[in-house]
Order: structure tokens, then C-alpha cells, then sequence
């Protein structure tokens, strides 16, 4: 079974996101914010790392650009959910070294159409 | 809850509706907070931390509120993040006005909050406040009266929402939209649209995307423009009825970098829409990176078809939301309640010590009374603090509904699912572990169990079969029972095919025994092998995973009219019966669930086979005995002594006995992880402290009887 570490500081979206990824049958591994994502990566194997931008402690950038830092997550799909579309965000994102982004809203429909595309 | 149609959801099917509570939780929180920092704030000598903290509640609300479906809330907390992001970034200085509106937004916030929440009945208007955010985040000082809405280019059609239509668009962007026309009685009507693409300069491009006509009335059209959606209705409006024209956003809203580790391959290998570098996007695009509901830069495109949709949701929401409107309650840290429930245990241990110590001496008669009201208190505290572990069942029937809609529509079958006592409690990490178990039994009862509607018919069933699914507690136990109505088990085709697998299976088995067998590895009864509930693996997996937590499963079966299968499980894994027994100087725990019997043996019993074990004969039957001395081996200074106590224990549908000193007790023990504090030890599932004070290991019956099997 694949294992997602879906990242958010808003309990609400971390909720339906992992209620939306355990419906769909994947095994999720919540954690609060980029920092706490952070301690979780190394404790065990992630499929897919799923994780909000606008963060405290740590945004979803530079979590982003943590995590590829490890050769673990070299090859590990990163999508960041952001309410910002702009340039000047997907910039960074992919500088930072992420797979891709989501915006914000999304329904759940959406949310797994997206992930199917980078975890089979 | 309870019928597969269910409406309220999504669609992925998932009911949102279920994540309201903790998304009003949240928000309060959050406007709480912002209040708070907006109070503190000293706008002369603003610090960026405190802007950032600020801005970060505004940015929660919002997206909560636009992904829940609370179109006003969004819109608001929209405009006020706009706003402070403007500050955040040094753009603006923050002025006490600006304090000011901002506190007054974070109250209409409430007041919107408290709408869908059920608690209030109008909402406040906002239109002013919008107004006054935007006329601010724009660098000028807000007005005191909103203005004049902007002279729109003919006369507006009514638009969906006031808040949309005092949105300004003062930085398009180019975005690519699928323009749905119809059904029209003259097709060629929709060639006036076209038409004003030539005649206005800078509208955009539009092209068919239908070869000309199609044959239900419908045209669809490709847009590309900077012109805002509501402006676009305006001018459609001059030729076809506002209600006949979808606009739909062909932006996926997501991308990939694909550079990047990870990205699925390219579907389109030339995708300029997710060109990064370059200085602008290309117009004509089909990912032209338009925001979904309000980009912090582009405050120009808050994507009207987000927000056209946003007000249905809104109101779908205000029918049915509000379940528990205004409940108190507090969220904390798993941490902190699993240390709470580590400190009443050791309170237990303490109050049993005394308890046990009370026997053994005199006392006077209030020490003695107060002994009791000390462990009655105890008692009521362990069970209060237990409950708050407790999550209702609910959430994990809520999955199913989705799943056998999916199910069904697969194999073709007719289900409704019925779901009683979902409001059953259990301990948080048991709904976690029993989800898995659950599901694979609702599946196997809609591929296995229910027939398809003809076979129900010549049956004289009803076409839809029915699945139930009830939780109740039943003594210190829940039990969750999924039953169907369909064509059952079949005594003799279980036990022919049992045959053929090589299992040993008299026809002397009971119904019990024979049903049993399902569960045996490698056994399935379905003609067909089908890809939903797979190859017959996953009943023995499924009783293996019940039994780990300390579990029972039972079947029942009528063939021809159903099964049940009901599971029973302790209510929490933190807190065991146990039945403590001496070997030697130490004591250990046997879960009393496992235990079946326990007898006297004469030498004579015990007998050694093969030279590889030793058995013991109970009743006709032999049974692998384990002493229990030598898998721990337990030191012991009297030689002459021979263990005559046997315990038969029972796991993994096998039995053992096990050779033990003496029997000490039965009792409530409070459940240590060995694991957490020292390491995995074989044979070991964890420990607690008695009531002497002395650590007792808990035996992982599971372990010993694979043990014996070697």
C-alpha cells in the first residue's frame, strides 16, 4: 500500500485530505507543518509527500528543499497545495525541487486525479 | 447515514459536510487569533512576524472556507488577505484604519460563521466592507461610502453573488475558458458570439470546438481572453439567455515541473502552458495558470467559475450543515491525553497496591471506607479519561457508503447499505486498525454474498440486496456485525471444498465449525474468482488482524437468505483481563479472553512424541504443551519441584497448553509497551505492574501457539 505524509497546519483540510487519500485506499502519514513533516520523513518510506505552502516553522518550499536533500526523497513525488497560482510561487517550487502543485481550492475528486498521475 | 445514495457529497463521494465542525472549530480559532494580533499590533513600528502570523489566519479561513463551500467567507477573508499580504510584503504601511477594518471583517467573519453554523439567521452585508479592504490594499484611503458599482459595458444580468460583482479586475490575466452554449433552437444563434470577438478589440479569441453544430442544441467554444467572466455574461447576455451560457474554467488547477523527481511522464510533450521562466505566459495557452478562487498577487482573477459554483455549495451547506451547532469543545494533543491515561493507570496500580495491601492487616474502619471510596473514584476516573480517546464509529462507516456505490455498480449488483449505532464509541487506535478488516468483510459480502437483481428475482428476494452494518456494546466489548441478505454459506460446498484443499473436514463439524473455515488460509468459496475480493486470500488475514487486537470473529449463516459475521473487540487495547500465573518466583499474564481451561496433571499425562515436544491428552484430544519455565527460563533453586498446573490458551485457531506453577488471580491489568520502553521481546506482547509493585510480563499467546507449531 502506498503511503502518502500529507502536510497541512489547518486541521480541517489535513482532515478531508486524509480522510479523501485513506477513502481512496493509501496510508497516510499527517504531520502539521513543514517542521513536523520534517521529523517525520526520516522515520519511514513515503510514496508521495503532499504539502500546504503558506505554513508555520516551516513553509512547504523549504520543506521541500529539505527533503531533496536527503537521497532518500531524491525520487519522491512532492506536490504543494497552494492557494497561489502565481509565476513567482511555481518559481520557487521548482527551484526548491517539487513534482508539482495543486491549487487550492480542490475538491477530493481533483485531489486524487492528480496524485494518480505521479503514485501507481 | 445509511442509504448508499447519498447526495451531500462530493465528487469523489465524500461528504464534506463531516469536516465542518472541526472547520468552524478552526476558524474561530483563527479569528481569535487575528483579533488578538491585530489588538497587539503597533502599526507604527509593525513587526514582520506579527503581519505574517496575521495574514497566516486570514489565508487559513479563506482556504478552509473556499474548499468547504462558504463562498461569503471566502470572499471576505479573499479581499482582507489581499490586503495584508500587501503589508507583510512592506508594500502598504499598516495604518490604526486599516486595524480597524480589519477587526470589523474579523467580526462579519463571525457573523457569516455563525450563519452556517445554524446559530445565527442573517448575514451581515458585506458589500461596504469589501469595498473599503480593497479601496485600502489599493493605497487609497478608504472612503466612507462605497461607491457607485463600475458602469458595466450592458446592462448586468443578475450574477450570482453581490460579493462577486464588487470584485474588481484591475490585473488580467490571460486565461483559456470552454465557453457551453445551449441548447439552442437555432444553433447558428451562437455565431453572434463569435461575431463579437471580431468586432471588439482586445476581447480575445474564440474558436469552435464543435466543427459548427451539434446535434443536441449545444455549442461549445474555445475562449482565450483577459476579460473577466461576468464581464463576458454581459455581453453574451445581447444574444443568448444568460441562462443558456456556461463558462468553464479549462485550467486543471494543477502542473507538473517535469525536471523534477517524480513527475509523471509528459502527456503533451510541447505543454508551454508550464513554462516557467519565461517572462509572461503564452496567451494562448491551455494551462494559462489561472488561480482557482484568488491568487495573493493577482487579486484580478479570483476565478468567477470558482466562485459562480461557490453559492450553490454555500447553500447546500446552510440546509445541511450545522449538525451540532456551536458545540463546545477542545482540541489537544494526542500526547497529552495518552499521558493523562498513563497517569490514571499508574493510579489504578497505586489504589490496587493499597487495596491488596488493606487485606492483609488490620484497619480501622474509616481507612477501610475511605479504601473504597478511593477505588470506586479511581474506577469512574479511568473510564472518563478512556472516553476521551473514544471516536464514534461513524468514522468508519462513513467510507462505506462511497465504496460499495463503486462496488456494486462493478458487478453489477443492487446494494443499499444500512448502518446502525454508527454513535458507538471506540478507542481512537482501534477504529484505526479495525477500518481495513471492516472493509474487506463489506466487500466480500457484496461480491460473495449478494446475488445479481435476476437471481434475486427468481428468488423472490427483493432486487436490492441489503448490507448492514450495527455497532453496540455489549459488556465491556463492541460489537460490530456485518450482515447481508444474500445467498449465504453453504454447509456442503464449504465443506467439499475444504476437502479439496486438503483440510481436514468431517461431516461431524458443527454449522460454527464448518462456516468457520473461511477462514482457513488459502480458502474461497466463489465460483468465480473476481477482482474484488480477490483470490480468497484476505478471511484469514482479516480473522488474523482481529484476533491481534484482541478480538473474536463469528459467523452465522441461513443459506439461501444471508450471513452475518460479527466481530467482537475490546473497547480499548490499554486495559486487559488478565489471568496472572506463577512460574518459579516471576508471574506473568495470559489475556483472559485466550484463556479456556486450566487443570491439575498427573505425570502421567504428559507424553513425549517424536523426541520433538511434548503433548498432553484432554478429553481425546492432544495438544502441544509448553513449559513455560524453559521458554523464559526462569531460574529455580528447588530441583525437586515439577510444574502441575496446565492452562490451555487458545489463538490463531489453535489451542496450547502451557505448564505453569499456579494460578494467582484474575484481574484488570493496565496495559505497558514493552516495545516503547525497552524492545521487542519474543513471546512478549507488554507488560504492567502489579499490584505489588512487581512488573509482570503479558504473553503474546499468538507467539506461543506458532511456537509449538515449529
Amino acid at each position: 500500500m502506498h503511503t502518502i505524509l500529507a502536510v497541512d497546519d489547518s486541521p480541517s483540510m489535513r482532515q478531508m485530505v486524509s480522510f479523501t487519500l485513506k477513502n481512496a485506499g493509501f496510508n497516510v502519514v499527517e504531520a502539521v507543518d513543514g517542521q513536523d513533516a520534517f521529523e517525520k520523513s526520516s522515520q519511514r518510506d513515503y510514496n508521495l509527500v503532499l504539502t500546504d505552502q503558506n505554513m508555520p516553522r516551516m513553509d512547504g518550499i523549504s520543506l521541500t528543499k529539505k527533503l531533496r536533500e536527503n537521497p532518500k526523497f531524491k525520487q519522491t513525488p512532492i506536490l504543494i497545495l497552494t492557494t497561489e497560482s502565481s509565476d513567482q510561487m511555481k518559481m520557487a517550487g521548482r527551484a526548491a525541487g517539487a513534482t508539482g502543485w495543486l491549487v487550492k481550492p480542490f475538491d477530493p475528486a481533483k485531489l486524487i486525479e492528480v496524485i494518480g498521475k505521479v503514485v501507481r | 447515514m445509511g442509504e448508499i445514495s447519498n447526495n451531500n457529497s462530493s465528487a469523489a463521494g465524500i461528504d464534506l459536510s463531516q469536516f465542518y465542525q472541526v472547520f468552524f472549530e478552526e476558524a474561530g480559532e483563527n479569528l481569535e487569533s487575528m483579533e488578538q494580533k491585530l489588538l497587539e499590533l503597533n502599526v507604527d513600528a509593525a513587526d514582520d512576524e506579527e503581519l505574517n502570523a496575521i495574514f497566516r489566519c486570514a489565508h487559513s479561513v479563506k482556504g478552509g472556507a473556499a474548499t468547504f463551500g462558504f463562498s461569503d467567507v471566502a470572499a471576505l477573508t479573499h479581499q482582507m488577505e489581499t490586503l495584508l499580504d500587501k503589508l507583510r510584503r512592506h508594500e502598504l504601511n499598516p495604518t490604526s484604519a486599516m486595524v480597524d477594518v480589519l477587526l470589523a471583517a474579523g467580526d462579519a467573519l463571525k457573523a457569516q460563521l455563525a450563519v452556517h453554523q445554524g446559530s445565527a439567521s442573517t448575514a451581515p452585508d458585506t458589500t461596504e466592507l469589501l469595498f473599503r479592504i480593497r479601496a485600502m490594499a489599493e493605497g487609497g484611503n478608504a472612503p466612507a461610502a462605497a461607491p457607485a458599482p463600475k458602469a458595466a459595458p450592458a446592462p448586468a444580468p443578475a450574477v450570482e453573488s453581490s460579493t462577486l460583482k464588487s470584485m474588481p479586475v484591475p490585473k488580467a490575466q490571460t486565461r483559456a475558458i470552454e465557453l457551453v452554449v445551449g441548447p439552442l433552437e437555432k444553433p447558428e444563434t451562437a455565431d453572434a458570439l463569435s461575431e463579437l470577438f471580431k468586432e471588439i478589440e482586445d476581447l480575445g479569441t474564440i474558436e469552435p470546438l464543435d466543427a459548427g453544430r451539434a446535434a443536441d442544441g449545444m455549442r461549445r467554444f474555445r475562449v482565450v481572453t483577459t476579460t473577466s467572466d461576468s464581464e463576458l455574461l454581459d455581453l453574451f447576455t445581447f444574444h443568448v439567455a444568460r441562462e443558456l451560457i456556461q463558462l468553464r474554467s479549462t485550467d486543471p488547477g494543477f502542473g507538473f515541473f517535469h525536471e523534477n523527481a517524480g513527475a509523471p511522464p509528459e502527456e503533451n510533450p510541447v505543454d508551454p502552458g508550464y513554462g516557467f521562466f519565461e517572462p509572461l505566459p503564452e496567451p494562448a495557452t491551455e494551462a494559462a495558470p489561472a488561480p482557482a478562487a484568488g491568487d495573493t498577487n493577482d487579486v484580478a482573477a479570483p476565478a468567477p467559475a470558482a466562485v459562480a459554483a461557490a453559492p450553490r455549495a454555500a447553500a447546500k451547506a446552510d440546509a445541511k450543515a450545522a449538525p451540532s451547532p456551536d458545540q463546545a469543545t477542545l482540541r489537544v494533543s494526542i500526547e497529552k491525553v495518552d499521558q493523562l491515561i498513563n497517569l490514571v493507570g499508574e493510579l489504578v496500580i497505586t489504589q490496587a497496591m493499597l487495596a491488596q495491601n488493606s487485606r492483609e492487616g488490620q484497619l480501622n474502619q474509616q481507612l477501610l471506607a475511605g479504601l473504597t471510596d478511593l477505588e470506586r473514584n479511581t474506577r469512574d476516573l479511568q473510564e472518563a479519561v478512556m472516553s476521551i480517546r473514544m471516536i464514534p464509529m461513524s468514522m468508519v462507516f462513513n467510507r462505506f457508503p462511497r465504496m460499495l456505490r463503486d462496488l456494486a455498480a462493478k458487478l453489477d449488483k443492487k446494494v443499499e447499505l444500512v448502518t446502525q449505532g454508527e454513535a458507538t464509541e471506540l478507542d481512537k487506535s482501534l477504529v484505526e486498525k479495525i477500518t481495513d478488516p471492516l472493509t474487506h468483510l463489506v466487500r466480500n459480502s457484496c461480491d460473495h454474498g449478494i446475488e445479481l437483481p435476476a437471481d434475486r428475482l427468481a428468488k423472490g428476494k427483493p432486487e436490492h440486496g441489503t448490507i448492514t452494518l450495527v455497532a453496540s456494546h455489549q459488556g465491556g466489548s463492541i460489537v460490530i456485525e456485518v450482515r447481508d441478505d444474500g445467498r449465504g454459506l453453504s454447509r456442503q460446498k464449504l465443506l467439499s471444498k475444504a476437502r479439496e484443499r486438503g483440510i481436514d473436514a468431517p461431516d461431524s463439524l458443527t454449522d460454527q465449525e464448518v462456516y468457520a473455515l473461511i477462514f482457513a488460509p488459502g480458502f474461497s468459496t466463489a465460483e468465480q474468482v473476481t477482482d474484488v475480493s480477490g483470490r480468497g486470500v484476505g478471511m484469514d488475514v482479516v480473522k488474523k488482524n482481529i484476533t491481534a487486537l484482541g478480538g473474536t470473529v463469528e459467523i452465522d449463516s441461513a443459506e439461501g437468505y444471508g450471513m452475518s459475521v460479527k466481530v467482537r473487540l475490546p473497547l480499548t487495547l490499554a486495559i486487559m483481563d488478565g489471568m496472572s500465573i506463577g512460574v518459579g518466583d516471576e508471574c506473568y499474564i495470559l489475556p483472559l479472553a485466550s484463556v479456556v481451561e486450566s487443570f491439575q496433571v498427573a505425570p502421567g499425562m504428559i507424553k513425549t512424541i517424536g523426541g520433538s515436544g511434548r503433548v498432553v491428552e484432554v478429553r481425546d484430544e492432544f495438544m502441544p504443551v509448553i513449559d513455560l519455565e524453559r521458554v523464559f527460563e526462569v531460574p529455580r533453586f528447588d530441583f525437586e519441584h515439577v510444574s502441575n498446573i496446565m492452562v490451555v490458551v487458545e489463538a490463531e485457531g489453535a489451542r496450547v497448553a502451557l505448564l505453569v506453577d499456579e494460578l494467582l488471580g484474575q484481574q484488570q491489568v493496565v496495559v505497558k509497551n514493552l516495545e516503547a520502553n525497552y524492545r521487542k521481546v519474543q513471546d512478549v506482547s507488554g507488560a504492567t505492574i502489579m499490584g505489588d509493585g512487581r512488573v509482570a510480563l503479558i504473553l503474546d499467546t499468538g507467539s506461543l501457539v506458532r511456537r509449538s507449531r515449529h
